[in-house]
């Protein structure tokens, strides 16, 4: 989103608010990137040893029923629920929403306590603009990440031989975006209206830790089983998510994202804007 | 014509203190603005008030002639700013800082920042995260300068520049009024400001106590006098003078305080044979410095 009339000789990476926020985490991304791929590789690699362990499925057979479903378990003989369990339904969760909640929580909260805010505030950008732009890049960044995850994934699959098809992995690696944005604007909400990095990023890591309370005790327990579908985590997790093709509550998580951003576009306004020191 | 700068009944409050009580404050275009007072007396309140980055408990701000808590961004085209603690991103160079803001700006002409920068001895190719408080406070001033603002907003601007800097900083204020701009600058130390400004205002807990012109206050300035004369203290003609406030006598030499001009007394005391005459000149600093310690207002001498 560069600006008309932009003088020539800006770097492409300082020609929106959009881009400078991509800038920001260009290095970030390389080194979460770089975890993400040993990740998966390193898990890629103990599935072949892990396949030809005798008498697997009867050792599976004998754990609870929560566990099973948790962790998809039964699955776990086959390549892509062995990649579900060890690592899309909690280690890569968690992952990305570690990345996108920190981000989120910079992005305002950060600046403010900085004291960049203040310049960038004063210029002829409306707040709701400049709110959008992060929102965007927030997004884009933790969708780079998803697009590593992706090909890796793909790579893996193909040169060990898990049976993972481009679409499976395409469901997993989409649910982790869609949850780790929802997160991610959590934060940078959290962060836009009370312009503290703390609080930016306790309040979507102790909803994060709720939204996985209820997914699990929804699991356990049948009477709160109707209220798991309101967790983000279950709208992720529950359909696999690798393998689980494309469910509607994928739209849920959407739609989560679209709502937190539009209540966080007019917060600048609504609020002083801390002096720096 | 508008003024540049027009707040009436401007109030502030955080969660119940007051910085800020009923500020009514105007401005005239093309004017430099000393706004003064001691730390703590609404300052900073006063400028982000002004340019929207606060919103006001009650009152309205005008600058431009644009409410500001309304029309923010427009506001914030025109206007200049340098915060009080600037602060830039540590990663970019002076340059990549300037071209940042510029791009969000648009219409900056990017030789004007290069002249800028000359000025200051400027250099952009360093990060600001390894320039010295010095050097980053005139990154802050190019970003404020940059784009010609019909406004300059400038909070504390001489903090942590030298001298020669300084005086630098004062030609390029008093350049921008001479085009046209109006300029509205913070400070604690009046002798900071005394040189650009033709309009001072101060302020004390949040209430202005005066506004006026330098020439104004020099006028006012009180000033103590030792006048020895050859004879006799001529006390009662001392005492009739206007601009004389008080008298003490002691031997042949009579203690005065004056408030204004010397002239009258001057004419007055001559054919009285005077021996010598001792001044004890109070400069304008000395003056606010009373407004900040609560004292009487310097010029009524009781």
């Amino acid at each position: 989103m560069p600006l008309p009339g932009t003088d020539p000789g800006t770097p492409f990476l300082l020609r929106s608010v959009y881009l400078k926020s991509l800038r920001d985490v260009r290095h970030g991304l390389v080194g979460w990137s770089i975890g993400i791929a040993l990740l998966v590789i390193t898990e890629s690699l103990i599935w072949p040893s892990f396949r030809d362990m005798p008498d697997i499925e009867k050792l599976f057979s004998q754990y609870p029923d929560y566990m099973q479903r948790l962790f998809d378990v039964s699955a776990m003989t086959s390549g892509i629920g062995f990649i579900n369990s060890e690592l899309f339904t909690l280690m890569l969760p968690v992952l990305f929403l570690v990345h996108a909640i920190g981000r989120g929580a910079r992005l305002v909260a950060g600046e403010e306590e900085d004291g960049t805010l203040d310049v960038l505030l004063v210029t002829p950008l409306s707040t709701t603009r400049i709110l959008l732009e992060k929102a965007a890049a927030l997004v884009t960044g933790v969708f780079a990440l998803g697009l590593v995850l992706y090909v890796v994934t793909m790579t893996c699959s193909l040169s060990i031989g898990m049976g993972i098809g481009p679409l499976d992995a395409l469901s997993g690696c989409l649910s982790m975006v869609l949850l780790g944005s929802e997160f991610g604007l959590i934060a940078l909400a959290a962060g836009a209206a009370t312009g503290r990095k703390s609080l930016a990023v306790a309040v979507p890591a102790a909803l994060a830790v709720a939204a996985y309370v209820l997914y699990v005790a929804g699991l356990l327990v049948t009477s709160v089983d109707p209220w798991q579908h309101l967790s983000p985590m279950e709208q992720a997790l529950a359909s696999g998510p690798l393998g689980g093709g494309l469910p509607l509550d994928f739209l849920w998580l959407a739609l989560g994202c679209a709502v937190v951003t539009v209540a966080t576009l007019p917060m600048l306004d609504r609020r002083d804007i801390a002096a720096p020191g | 014509m508008e003024a540049a700068v027009r707040t009436s009944g401007l109030r502030k409050e955080f969660r119940g203190t007051v910085a800020l009580q009923g500020l009514d404050l105007v401005v005239p275009p093309g004017s430099v603005f000393g706004y003064l007072g001691p730390n703590g007396a609404g300052k900073t309140t006063t400028i982000r008030l002004l340019t929207g980055l606060l919103r006001p408990t009650s009152g309205t701000a005008e600058v431009l002639g644009l409410d500001v808590a309304s029309r923010p961004d427009e506001v914030q085209r025109r206007v200049g700013y340098l915060p009080g603690r600037f602060v830039g991103y540590p990663d970019l160079t002076g340059g990549e800082y300037l071209r940042y803001l510029a791009a969000l700006r648009g219409g900056v002409e990017w030789s004007e920042v290069d002249r800028l920068a000359d000025r200051f001895e400027l250099d952009l190719a360093r990060r600001l995260g390894t320039l010295s408080h010095g050097n980053q406070q005139k990154v802050g001033l190019v970003q404020a300068f940059m784009h010609r603002p019909d406004l300059l907003v400038l909070d504390e601007p001489t903090t942590g520049l030298d001298p020669i800097m300084q005086a630098e900083f004062l030609s390029l204020v008093g350049e921008a009024s001479r085009s046209g701009a109006t300029v509205f600058l913070s400070s604690h130390i009046l002798s900071e400001v005394e040189a650009v400004a033709d309009t001072v205002a101060i302020l004390r807990e949040g209430e202005l106590v005066r506004t006026a012109t330098i020439p104004e206050l020099r006028a006012q300035v009180v000033r103590r006098w030792d006048v020895t004369f050859v004879h006799e203290v001529p006390a009662d003609v001392l005492r009739a003078i206007p601009q004389v406030a008080e008298v003490r006598v002691r031997d042949r030499t009579a203690h005065l305080v004056l408030a204004g001009s010397a002239e009258e007394l001057l004419r007055t005391v001559a054919p009285y044979g005077v021996e010598n005459v001792e001044t004890h000149e109070t400069d304008l600093t000395e003056v606010f410095l009373r407004y900040y310690t609560h004292e009487e207002e310097p010029w009524r001498v009781a």
